[in-house]
């Protein structure tokens, strides 16, 4: 079912490609399904990992790899997780637990996952997932390598993780059989960078005022590209994005027209359909013009020494680490895009990022910044109360229409 | 600007209309359940505000909407949030007021008001109706009596009794299980007031971070339950105002944003 869907998806979007529609949206969404299509394909080399693990790494040792929370959100997306949940919920695993995982822990029992050649888990951004990838090495028998991934950019931790990820050259060289190349992860390094400074060049154009960004265009962009980086189809998305911002900008041309108010939105966007951004455009000219998880919080790498680099990359992630870090991160944004309000759907079930909803909402309100905390769940449609979420959202923007006086 | 205005609240519980002229002032207000039918409910309590305030539908400059069922109001002039409603609602009646509880039929919120009575930020409870009026009318059930006599069954009470469960089913079946131990009525009711009031001053604190240094009032049906607001009171450690018929005072806040826009 996962793999025609991926196969359908490519032949949608390349037929609509086309025929004209070159939006950058459907370029990355042809980037996606295609990596999907892969992952299913049954001839690439797969792995299955932890969102924070080293994927052009991955990529240039012909690893087809992806974290398996994109599985949870594409079942979502799909309208096919409410029985895949209720299912699992069946065979014991409690419902209070990230639907994210569930949904994956559930799709492996079904066979709707591939069975990768080895798996790679990363301690963040939380230890939910790293229980949910030893269980799926179980469930697959396959091995598993963990990456501890340290919470502080310091010299020591950065050291202590790239010597993790020379180990995990020898442990994916030993699974394809294929000897690690070191030209191959320089040459991956360069497009990493590439795809690096043209992602920093379009969060910049997004941040225009008007933004040529709507709600949708950068939806889970940020932790999605990410796979395909150490790719030349990263730097093209990145580049096509890029280039369609620029556009806009200098045409001053808005991505929603007649924009009021800028939102950010933190942590992770609802994954299955709603209609909660075009509601906020459509009613109340309020665009959802930044994402936490759109930032590049890494340096550049080093191509002649390229694992500090990485690993600075695997540390630096919002969610890893102390909130403190996490709030300057969004400080940091909320200034750069001149944003009026944030929204943070507190996922259920998700201890990493609830746990910080207050200290977030303190911060940034101390900074002038509203904060409408939504008690959500961003994969499971059966914990959504449409009506409440409706109410709260026309509140805040109420009071933020208010305070603006628009 | 001729004419008056009709504030409409539909709430899960009742449905509230008040009609204002354009100075303000309260024609007449009246509260209906709201029942299975929403459309009835908010006919039955728009055609009562017209009879008692003498006025013909056509007289009507502008009608806004708020509450639950907001946008099922086939004729009005905009739909607003109960939030800011009560806020505008309250701001004229208390304007002192920098926290407004306001404890509806199945949602309760807390909302900080800046000087000039806009919002400022605001919480509410989460989906679960534990805390709010539904919660109310179900312990009233199991204790056998009418949700309006909850609201002075507490005196005499002295035990720092707290239902252990906020879960309206379970805190239900508390209460029948404390009337087969023998305690006291008066105690029960004072444990369930602590009980809602413990919650709701959270959602409070979410808002206001010391509620002793702001004027506090109240809002909503639930504030005709005196029992309540005393353990408000004292959970907060602040005396909590409300105003004459706290049920209306989003469909008032709703009749003045009416009139303000059409201004
Ligand atoms: S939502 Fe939270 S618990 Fe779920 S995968 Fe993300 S960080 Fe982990």
């Amino acid at each position: 079912m996962i793999k025609s869907y991926f196969d359908n998806m490519v032949d949608g979007i390349e037929k609509s490609l086309a025929s004209g529609d070159a939006s950058a949206r459907k370029r990355y969404a042809l980037s996606v399904a295609r990596l999907g299509s892969r992952l299913y394909s049954g001839k690439d080399k797969v792995a299955w990992c932890g969102v924070t693990a080293p994927f052009d790494l991955l990529n240039s040792m012909g690893v087809t790899s992806c974290f398996v929370e994109f599985i949870g959100a594409m079942l979502a997306g799909m309208g096919a997780a409410d029985p895949l949940l209720g299912k699992i919920e069946d065979a014991g695993y409690g419902p209070d637990t990230c639907a994210y995982h569930r949904a994956v822990i559930a799709a492996a029992k079904d066979g709707m996952m591939p069975v990768p050649d080895f798996l790679v888990a990363t301690s963040a951004p939380c230890t939910g997932g790293l229980a949910v990838m030893e269980t799926l090495a179980r469930e697959f028998s396959r091995d598993l390598f963990v990456l501890h991934i340290p919470q502080t950019d310091d010299p020591d931790s950065v050291s202590y993780l790239a010597d993790q990820l020379r180990e995990l050259t020898d442990f994916v060289a030993f699974h394809t059989k294929v000897p690690f190349d070191m030209e191959k992860l320089r040459a991956a390094s360069v497009l990493t960078n590439q795809a690096r400074k043209l992602m920093v060049d379009a969060y910049r154009l997004a941040a225009a005022k008007p933004s040529p960004v709507a709600g949708k265009t950068l939806n889970n962009f940020g932790v999605v590209v990410a796979l395909l980086l150490g790719t030349q189809e990263a730097v093209d998305v990145c580049r096509s994005f890029r280039d369609e911002f620029a556009r806009k900008v200098e045409r001053g041309e808005a991505g929603v027209p007649g924009e009021k108010l800028r939102l950010l939105w933190i942590q992770n966007r609802i994954q299955f359909k709603n209609d909660i951004t075009d509601y906020l455009e459509n009613e109340w000219g309020a665009v959802v013009v930044a994402d936490e998880l759109n930032a590049v919080t890494f340096g550049p790498i080093d191509p002649d020494d390229p694992f500090p680099g990485i690993a600075r990359r695997s540390i630096s992630i919002p969610l890893n680490g102390s909130v403190d870090r996490r709030l300057e991160n969004l400080l940091s944004m909320c200034r750069d895009y001149s944003i009026d309000g944030a929204i943070n759907p507190c996922h259920w079930g998700c201890r990493q990022g609830t746990g910080a909803s207050a200290m977030i909402a303190t911060g940034l309100k101390a900074a002038g910044v509203p904060v409408l905390n939504m008690d959500v769940d961003c994969i499971d449609r059966r914990n959504f109360a449409p009506g409440q979420i409706k109410t709260r959202l026309e509140a805040f923007i109420e009071m933020l229409s208010e305070n603006k006086g628009v | 600007m001729s004419g008056y205005f009709l504030g409409i609240d539909i709430g899960s519980l009742s449905c509230d209309a008040v009609i204002i002229d354009k100075s303000g002032r309260i024609l007449s207000a009246s509260v209906v359940p709201t029942g299975a039918r929403n459309r009835e409910a908010i006919e039955r309590a728009t055609g009562e505000a017209l009879r008692d305030a003498g006025l013909a539908r056509d007289r009507l400059a502008a009608m806004i909407s708020t509450g639950y069922g907001r946008d099922r109001v086939e004729d009005r002039t905009a739909a607003v949030t109960e939030i800011t409603c009560h806020a505008r609602g309250i701001f004229e009646l208390l304007p002192d007021v920098r926290l407004l509880i306001d404890i509806g039929g199945q949602d309760s919120k807390a909302v900080a008001l800046g000087p000039n009575g806009k919002v400022v930020d605001f919480a509410m409870n989460d989906k679960c109706a534990a805390g709010t009026g539904r919660f109310l009318e179900a312990m009233a059930r199991a204790l056998g009596v009418d949700i309006t006599e909850l609201a002075e069954m507490d005196h005499g009470a002295t035990r720092e009794l707290t239902l252990s469960s906020m879960c309206t089913v379970f805190a239900e079946s508390e209460v029948v299980s404390l009337i087969a131990q023998g305690m006291p009525e008066n105690e029960i009711v004072r444990g369930l007031n602590r009980s809602i009031a413990s919650r709701t001053v959270s959602l409070a604190k979410r808002v206001c971070t010391d509620p002793t240094r702001s004027v506090v009032a109240m809002s909503g049906g639930v504030a005709h339950n005196k029992g309540v607001v005393r353990a408000l009171s004292d959970f907060l450690t602040t005396p909590v105002n409300v105003p004459p018929m706290p049920d209306t005072v989003g469909a008032y806040g709703a009749a003045l944003i009416a009139r303000d826009r059409a201004v």
